[in-house]
């Protein structure tokens, strides 16, 4: 290994630059087709310039509530003296779980005579809406199932900041809001930052929600069109993955103090800020939306379940398998997803490389590729790159699949984490122990810790939720939970398709307390 | 809570667990397996297939997935793809692969168990089950008198804002192409202008314009009837009913559910005699009986339940004699600003 102080040791260049092409491979495929299928440039233009303008729209309505939500939400469960707050980590990191279609409808049932929102509604004395479509139903479902990707990573920046720094500037006479405002904020801008961008992909790259609530997107002309029209579709797809690269070129680019270490960090103990007089209203806050986003479609869900597991159409024991192998592909993709983004974000942050930045940038875009496009582009790359058609329907290719699309998730996180990891930390390390690995697994690891979990957490949520690619690329006969709940629900048996979304639910709690919350 | 250690320790075990388990699905191939790539859900045809199983001692291999998805998997699958059968939920998938020239001509025998208005004219898909289009409305909201005989009276403001559609839809779409079959590219074209002029909302898919008609959002939509029938299943105090169009309506068009071989199959035999098996007594049955849909061999009835279909509305749909066949109603249906 050739290192020196100030340059970048090769491996970590060449880790950047496989990483980079690997995460490409979607991108380049559907280049590839657009440009042979030679779709008519203007007539999609005519087609898609509406949509796109819809997608733009909404990504940036969404990502813009949805980061203001996560951090605030964060900021109660990590910094106050909220009541529960342990509790409130886990439940509020859920609603990112339900599958976009399953969770869209489970809240549509909410709000439909029976469900709990229209029951709630109307006991204040208010007209349930009869019907719940358009813009502004598709901006509230999707802030409050895409919240939690600022959440954690808000979360983990916080538990690493000293709380000193506020104690300062109230000292100096600000106020507790402004102390926030002036000192706390700025050192989450990053976090927030990647939080928000990663929603932002995932609502330009989400099928299932929008077209239930009936607000139509680039993504329906991918989909409508993928059989009738492939020139069509593969422009569109196109267009989608362009907007994201440089959204996140854009992202990576907006903060000049984002991609540094921090100089100012540490693990410190300190006191949770008392709420006082506002202890109540943020519980109330807090307990809103768990219930708008947590309570309320799992009721539906357990509704469409109950009535299957009362007469024995539902059986609990055909779901092991289903779960184990869940299990199993989240944990596997969350922790080789970490591995392999750490190097990429230690190398752009330490020696600011320019080639680790456009790999960060391909890995990121991997995120608003739709699961079927990637699927498809890796039958493409597995088939006809000599020597590989041998890892088709395999268990690796699935996982591959996984890593391309959720990586960006990691990404963010591990960016944090390196940043977590001040210089002068690094360099007193050096007179403790000469050895490197003692170093990182004692001094760096711990304080790197919270990030990177919660962008392992991320991760695994996605993955344990993902359909298309799971249908297309896992090894044939090989069952998730999600595989089941798409079967279950495309053809309307809904107490199936409950009960495995509610175990999915349970699951996903279980595996993000014990892997990621007791870890950060 | 339990204590790091044992978590850690259930960690593991469920990791050894779900290795030995995904072993254990893995199939073997010891030469007399076929595997199938079906848009149809596992609810909906596994039991048929297990009988073939048992009946023939051919393992069944099968891939489920959405019918359009699968179809676009076997295309760049090309030669290595290891499909010997492809089941889909509509023509429009199986149409797609014929023009990909990815499917292997079925033999008489087995084309002629079904009428030849279910059938590819060409002989490369047969249809094995069939799904009525109809109306589906909310039984609070909507007096049976003022139900439509024909889907061009939904063209009257009397429905504005009240019908449901699913244009990116696969059904909808093969229904269309049926339209501008049998009544010309212009009526079609109108009557889909019509439409979103009455300000019809759109959903992605058949069951979602069930659930919504249940749940009062719209009050009529345009469905295949199976999904009605679901619902109801599923819950008792579902509010939608089926209304037929009048037999010869453009409208009450059967939809067949498809079978094909895919073409470089090394196991066409097998292949056929599995569909052979589809269009028998016994899964005819369990299609009329269990999926609530309508059999297709001649001499089996659909369940008591369901509404007799007339065979002269039913149509095979022929891309080919269409201009522009499934991309030509596509863009008719965009054109007409339905989407949006």
């Amino acid at each position: 290994m050739s290192s020196t102080r100030s340059g970048t040791p090769n491996w970590l260049v060449g880790h950047a630059v496989l990483v980079g092409a690997v995460f490409a491979l979607p991108g380049l495929f559907v280049f590839f087709r657009a440009a042979q299928l030679g779709g008519d440039l203007g007539s999609t233009a005519s087609e898609v310039v509406g949509p796109l303008g819809r997608s733009v729209l909404l990504a940036l309505s969404v990502g813009a509530t949805a980061t203001a939500l996560g951090t605030m939400l964060a900021w109660l469960v990590v910094r106050s003296d909220l009541p529960g707050r342990r509790m409130w980590r886990l439940l509020l990191v859920l609603p990112l779980v339900f599958p976009s279609f399953v969770g869209a409808a489970a809240f549509l049932t909410s709000l439909a005579p029976g469900g709990l929102l229209h029951g709630l509604i109307e006991s204040v004395g208010l007209e349930p809406p009869r019907r719940f479509r358009g813009f502004f139903p598709a901006w509230m479902v999707l802030t409050l199932f895409t919240y939690p990707y600022v959440l954690l990573p808000v979360a983990a920046r916080l538990r690493a900041l000293p709380s000193s720094l506020e104690e300062g500037a109230r000292v100096l006479g600000r106020t507790r809001l402004g102390a926030i405002r002036s000192v706390t904020l700025p050192q989450l801008r990053p976090a927030m930052l990647a939080g928000g961008l990663l929603v932002f992909l995932y609502t330009i790259s989400d099928f299932g929600a929008v077209q239930l609530l009936g607000y139509d997107t680039l993504t329906r002309v991918i989909f409508a069109t993928r059989l009738s029209n492939r020139g069509v579709s593969f422009l569109s797809a196109t267009l989608l993955i362009l907007l994201a690269v440089a959204i996140s070129a854009w992202a990576r680019s907006a903060g000049p103090d984002q991609l540094r270490p921090d100089e100012r960090v540490g693990r410190f103990e300190r006191p949770a800020e008392p709420l006082g007089s506002i202890r109540l209203v943020a519980l109330g806050f807090v307990s809103a939306v768990a219930l708008v986003a947590l309570v309320a479609p799992v009721l539906s869900l357990l509704t469409w379940s109950i009535r299957g597991l009362a007469d024995g159409r539902v059986d609990l024991g055909e779901l092991a398998v289903p779960l184990l192998n869940t299990a199993f592909v989240g944990i596997v993709t969350a922790i080789l997803a970490v591995v392999v983004v750490v190097p990429l974000a230690v190398v752009t942050i330490r020696h600011r490389s320019k080639v680790a930045n456009v790999s960060s940038v391909a890995v990121t875009g991997g995120f608003a590729v739709p699961g079927i496009v990637i699927a498809l582009s890796l039958v493409f790359w597995a088939l006809n790159t000599p020597g590989f058609s041998f890892i088709y329907q395999t268990f690796p290719l699935l996982i591959l699949a996984y890593v391309i699309h959720f990586g960006s998730q990691a990404l963010g996180a591990a960016e944090i984490a390196v940043r977590a990891v001040p210089d002068e930390i690094r360099e007193s390390g050096r007179l403790l122990t000469p050895s490197r690995w003692l170093r990182r697994r004692q001094v760096e690891f711990p304080l790197m810790r919270p990030g990177l979990a919660s962008g392992a957490g991320l991760v695994l949520l996605s993955t344990v939720k993902e359909l298309p690619a799971t249908l297309l690329l896992a090894p044939i006969g090989f069952e998730t939970l999600s595989t089941e709940i798409w079967g279950a629900y495309e053809d309307g048996f809904y107490a199936s398709a409950g009960t495995s979304s509610i175990v999915l639910v349970a699951l996903s709690g279980l595996l993000t307390w014990a892997l990621v919350l007791r870890r950060a | 809570m339990f204590p790091p250690k044992t978590a850690r320790l259930a960690i593991v075990a469920l990791l050894a667990g779900a290795l030995v388990a995904s072993a254990c699905s893995s199939a073997s191939d010891d030469g007399n397996t076929l595997t199938i790539y079906s848009g149809r859900t596992e609810d909906l045809i596994d039991p048929i297939l297990d009988d073939f199983e048992a009946e023939t001692g051919i393992t069944v291999v099968r891939n489920y997935g959405d019918s359009a998805d699968l179809a676009l998997l076997i295309d760049e699958e090309g030669d290595a793809t290891p499909a010997d059968v492809f089941l889909s939920q509509s023509p429009g998938a199986v149409g797609f692969l014929d023009d990909a020239e990815r499917l292997a001509p079925l033999s008489g025998d087995v084309l002629d168990l079904v009428p030849a208005s279910v059938r590819d004219d060409d002989g490369f898909w047969v249809g094995f089950s069939g799904r009525q289009r109809v109306l589906v409305y909310n039984t609070d909201l909507v007096d049976p008198s003022e139900l439509p005989s024909s889907i061009f009276d939904l063209a009257d403001p009397a429905w504005f804002g009240r019908i449901g559609v699913a244009p990116s839809n696969g059904s909808f779409q093969d229904f269309v192409t049926s339209l501008r079959t049998t009544n010309g590219d212009d009526v079609a074209q109108e009557w889909l202008e019509a439409l979103a002029a009455n300000d019809a909302q759109s959903y992605p898919k058949n069951s979602a314009i069930v659930a919504a008609v249940g749940r009062g959002e719209v009050d009529v939509g345009l469905v295949n009837h199976y999904y009605n029938y679901r619902a109801l299943a599923e819950d008792p105090d579902h509010r939608g009913l089926n209304h037929q169009f009048d037999e010869t309506d453009p409208g009450s068009v059967l939809i067949v559910t498809a079978a094909s071989i895919i073409e470089g199959s090394d196991q066409s035999e097998e292949a056929e005699q599995l569909i052979e098996w589809l269009l028998g007594d016994s899964a005819q049955r369990f299609f009329a009986d269990e999926t609530f849909e309508y059999p297709l061999a001649p001499g089996v009835e659909p369940a008591a339940d369901i509404p007799p279909a007339s065979f002269a509305a039913v149509g095979g749909i022929d891309f080919e004699d269409l201009g522009g066949g499934l991309e030509a109603t596509r863009e008719m249906i965009t054109a007409a600003g339905l989407e949006g």
